[in-house]
């Protein structure tokens, strides 16, 4: 048991932070309400590359730095606090640690490279309508066709999937699920725009026939469904870390505020149910933080991960929901007002809470798992 | 960042299992259900004699105050264990002042009472609360006047835990009634329980757990009876709080009770047939319990952590305080409506069921800690300011 960061983690954060002070703010982010502008930072995304980060954990033969999934998910939490405008979950963990692990040596040559120095983005199509489990695909499904596979269904909310040199796509075929690389620029591929609450680019994808060379199967029904679990699992404890990053700067934000702000003569954070409110929300915070801190590590060692990685889901949207009401609260109308930065981070609160499945959700499934004798407290 | 144990813990955690196992017989665990979880029975004192004689008490002291020299996450597992298996470990004194006085104690007492904490031959009891000095503790009045070489204290205490199978009791006195701030004006003083002026009558409470109202009458202790420096018992008390809170809220009993509600709701059936594992409605609240003891168990371990590296910080303290102690409540009641009536039928009822029953006390018990230890409101008041730099109210 070693809670401690590590000098090379202890860099990344660093680093990570130094970048994200310097380029991102709330004048910058103002760019992207409302969708006026793409929210994708080409001169952060650069910066990134140039500093290494975007390889943290890509192999040193594909240029990366060579770290792990800890490494990357300190980063991701990073992007969290400084709410910053560039995807690295969908590029860099949901989009390129599969190909890392799973993909052919030729794919790996192919793509990785161009993630490390920024030039390729990856992403992935994850969610279906009503299903946000993506190793067992409903709405989307394959046939072989000329050693590789023809492609047809709908994927709901993928980001960036404009800019991407390929998304991964799971369907369903009659052997099991395979892993396909699509490119969406391929025939019979259609983007259609999504506003989402975060002004995130996000895309539903439209699948009609797409023909998917054989060097673009990134895994055969044998094992993809094992594939598309890691890969969810990965995701879900990325956006748990990004979770720690947002909330954690949301509560410092209350605390200072609320330090500040006067009433009755006196701070409002002199008040015991403010202080305690916020107090609250410092419990919270560290029980996210533990319990990511968890499922990123137990990954990253390559240990079984699912209990640990729901539970982590749980505590992010919990903590998410409550940490945004508790800020926005404490704030009196300022909390709300679009001119003070806090409202932004509010809604990277709900995307963590909600995407790949919420609070409910993951207790229902951890409650299944309790029943089958899969989650006992070891 | 390595959030999983090393193969020497894991180990660790196998080998304390099985001797638990050995050492929880059943003639002990009926005498611990009898004593109320709180101990100080015959058979109870015997197993401590043998954990101390074993080397088990101290395994995480270095091994020049007689411990094994291991480290406080090693401590931890130890002391989850032996909670886990039932055993009422009195970890008031082997963890919390016990430490206190291997730092601070003078020579008498390193010499003649911290060996004897590590073998289980000396138990004592925390005597700060009185009638009037609750939450506000640095207003107590009991005191300690010095006449010649000796100390003669006077006074009453309340809620005095243990004391009435205790040696010794851990007593914060009033030695400076002119001190400019109430608590610059307190020392610490080792008073052994078999002094003719010691007295103390049985306080009964909800949950079945004895305390006690003491009285200190007279009572006459030479120097070796002080803990530290005159008038510096604050920071003594403060300390000892701090050990005292991760122990309060030890994860191993609830993983215990988790995993046999777990059990017996699997193997339950119900009257129209099925288990009653497989209601939605149970799942929900197992799978509830089993994320909140998960946190309780990743706060508990980063506080071991964190005590090894000497980085112990204040607001994480306060932190595992205030959460375990409000969600075990939460556990009582969740686990309770998994068993319906029967968390209500007590252990004393012919056709009492043992995890049901074990909850209708447990649930009794559950507010102890919430204002126990230092009330979870002072520790969010800890929180903001420690934690969030948040200014606090002059009191
Ligand atoms: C969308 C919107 C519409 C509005 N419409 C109107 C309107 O039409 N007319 C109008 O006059 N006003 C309006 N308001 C203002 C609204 O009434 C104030 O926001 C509200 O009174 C709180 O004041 P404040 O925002 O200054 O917060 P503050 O007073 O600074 O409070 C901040 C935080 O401190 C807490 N706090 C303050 N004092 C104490 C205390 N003594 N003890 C414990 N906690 C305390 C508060 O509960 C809050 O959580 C509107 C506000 C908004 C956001
Ligand atoms: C079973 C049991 C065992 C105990 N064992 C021991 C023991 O071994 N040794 C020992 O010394 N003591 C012991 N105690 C005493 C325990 O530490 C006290 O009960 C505790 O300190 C609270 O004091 P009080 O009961 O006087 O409550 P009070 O101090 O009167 O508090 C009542 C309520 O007011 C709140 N309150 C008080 N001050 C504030 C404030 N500033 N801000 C906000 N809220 C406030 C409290 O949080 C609480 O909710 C025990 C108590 C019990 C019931």
């Amino acid at each position: 048991m070693n809670f401690g960061f590590s000098e090379e983690q202890r860099d990344v954060q660093n680093l990570a932070r130094q970048i994200f002070t310097d380029l991102v703010s709330p004048e910058t982010l103002k760019a992207s309400d409302d969708y006026a502008a793409e929210r994708f930072d080409e001169a952060l995304w650069g910066k990134l590359a140039e500093a290494g980060l975007l390889g943290v954990a890509i192999d040193e033969a594909y240029g990366g730095m060579g770290f792990g999934f800890m490494e990357l998910g300190l980063l991701v939490e990073e992007v969290g606090r400084s709410i910053a405008p560039a995807p690295v979950i969908p590029a860099l963990v949901s989009g390129a640690l599969p190909i890392q692990k799973f993909g052919s040596d030729e794919q790996k040559q192919r793509l990785l490279p161009g993630v490390v120095s920024g030039k390729t983005l990856l992403t992935a199509a994850l969610m279906e309508k009503f299903n946000e489990n993506p190793a067992s695909p409903k709405l989307t499904s394959a046939v072989a066709k000329d050693g590789g596979y023809s492609v047809s269904g709908t994927k709901l909310c993928v980001p960036f999937a404009h800019r991407a040199e390929r998304m991964i796509v799971s369907a369903k075929t009659e052997g099991g699920v395979v892993v396909l690389l699509v490119d969406p620029k391929a025939q019979g591929v259609t983007l259609n725009e999504m506003k989402v609450t975060t002004f995130e680019p996000q895309y539903e994808v439209v699948l009609k026939d797409v023909a998917v060379a054989a060097d673009d199967v990134l895994a055969q029904a044998d094992e993809g469904a094992s594939v598309m679990q890691w890969l969810a699992e990965c995701t879900t404890a990325a956006l748990c870390t990004h979770q720690v990053g947002v909330t954690d700067c949301a509560m410092r934000m209350t605390a200072s505020y609320t330090a500040e702000r006067k009433q009755f003569g006196v701070p409002i954070a002199t008040f015991q149910a403010v202080g305690h409110r916020a107090a609250n929300c410092f419990i919270d915070v560290e029980c996210l933080r533990l319990n990511a801190y968890q499922a990123v590590s137990r990954l990253a060692n390559g240990l079984s991960a699912t209990n640990e990685v729901q539970i982590a889901k749980i505590w992010a949207g919990d903590v998410g929901h409550r940490v945004s009401y508790a800020s926005q609260h404490l704030h009196g109308g300022m909390g709300i007002d679009r001119d003070y930065p806090l409202w932004r981070y509010c809604t990277w609160m709900r995307h963590n809470e909600m995407m790949l499945g919420s609070s409910a959700k993951n207790l229902a499934a951890l409650g299944k798992r309790v029943a089958a004798g899969e989650a006992y407290c070891q | 960042m390595k959030v999983e144990f090393t193969p020497e813990q894991e180990a660790l955690r196998t080998e304390l299992r099985a001797y638990f196992n050995e050492l929880m017989t059943p003639e002990l665990r009926i005498e611990c259900d009898r004593d109320m979880g709180e101990g100080g029975g015959p058979l109870w004192r015997e197993a401590l004699l043998k954990m101390g004689r074993d080397g088990w008490i101290g395994v995480g002291w270095p091994k020049e105050l007689g411990g094994r020299g291991m480290s406080p996450i090693e401590q931890f597992i130890f002391v989850e264990e032996i909670m886990r298996a039932g055993y009422p470990f009195p970890f008031l004194t082997t963890e919390s002042v016990g430490p206190q006085l291997a730092e601070h104690g003078n020579e008498w007492q390193k010499a003649n009472i911290v060996p004897k904490i590590l073998t289980g031959e000396c138990l004592i009891a925390i005597g700060y609360s009185e009638p009037g000095a609750g939450t506000d503790l640095a207003r107590l009045k009991t005191t300690a006047v010095k006449e010649g070489d000796e100390w003669v204290i006077n006074g009453q205490k309340m809620w005095t835990s243990l004391a009435h199978f205790c040696d010794y009791v851990w007593l914060a006195c009033r030695t400076d009634q002119n001190a400019e701030k109430p608590h610059r004006g307190i020392s610490m003083f080792l008073v052994p329980t078999s002094d003719p002026g010691w007295s103390s009558t049985p306080v009964v409470t909800l949950g079945g757990v004895r305390t006690n109202a003491t009285y200190y009458d007279n009572i006459r202790v030479t120097d070796d009876a002080l803990v530290g420096e005159l008038n510096k018992g604050w920071k003594l008390i403060t300390g000892q709080l701090n050990r005292e809170r991760l122990s309060l809220v030890n994860c191993g009993p609830t993983q215990q009770l988790f995993n046999g509600v777990v059990k017996w709701a699997e193997e339950t059936e119900l009257p129209e047939g099925g288990r009653l594992i497989d209601q939605p409605w149970v799942q929900m609240n197992l799978a509830k319990v089993r994320a909140g003891v998960e946190a309780l168990k990743l706060v508990c371990y980063k506080q071991a952590w964190a005590m090894t590296e000497g980085t112990l910080d204040m607001a994480d303290a306060s932190a595992a305080k205030v959460y375990g102690s409000e969600f075990f409540i939460e556990v009582y009641r969740a686990l309770g409506e998994v068993m319906e009536q029967m968390s209500l039928v007590s252990e004393h009822s012919p056709n009492a069921e043992q995890h049901a029953s074990r909850v209708e006390r447990l649930y009794r018990t559950a507010s102890i800690i919430t204002f126990g230890g230092g009330t979870n409101e002072i520790q969010r008041d800890i929180i903001s300011a420690a934690g969030l730099w948040m200014p606090r109210a002059t009191r």
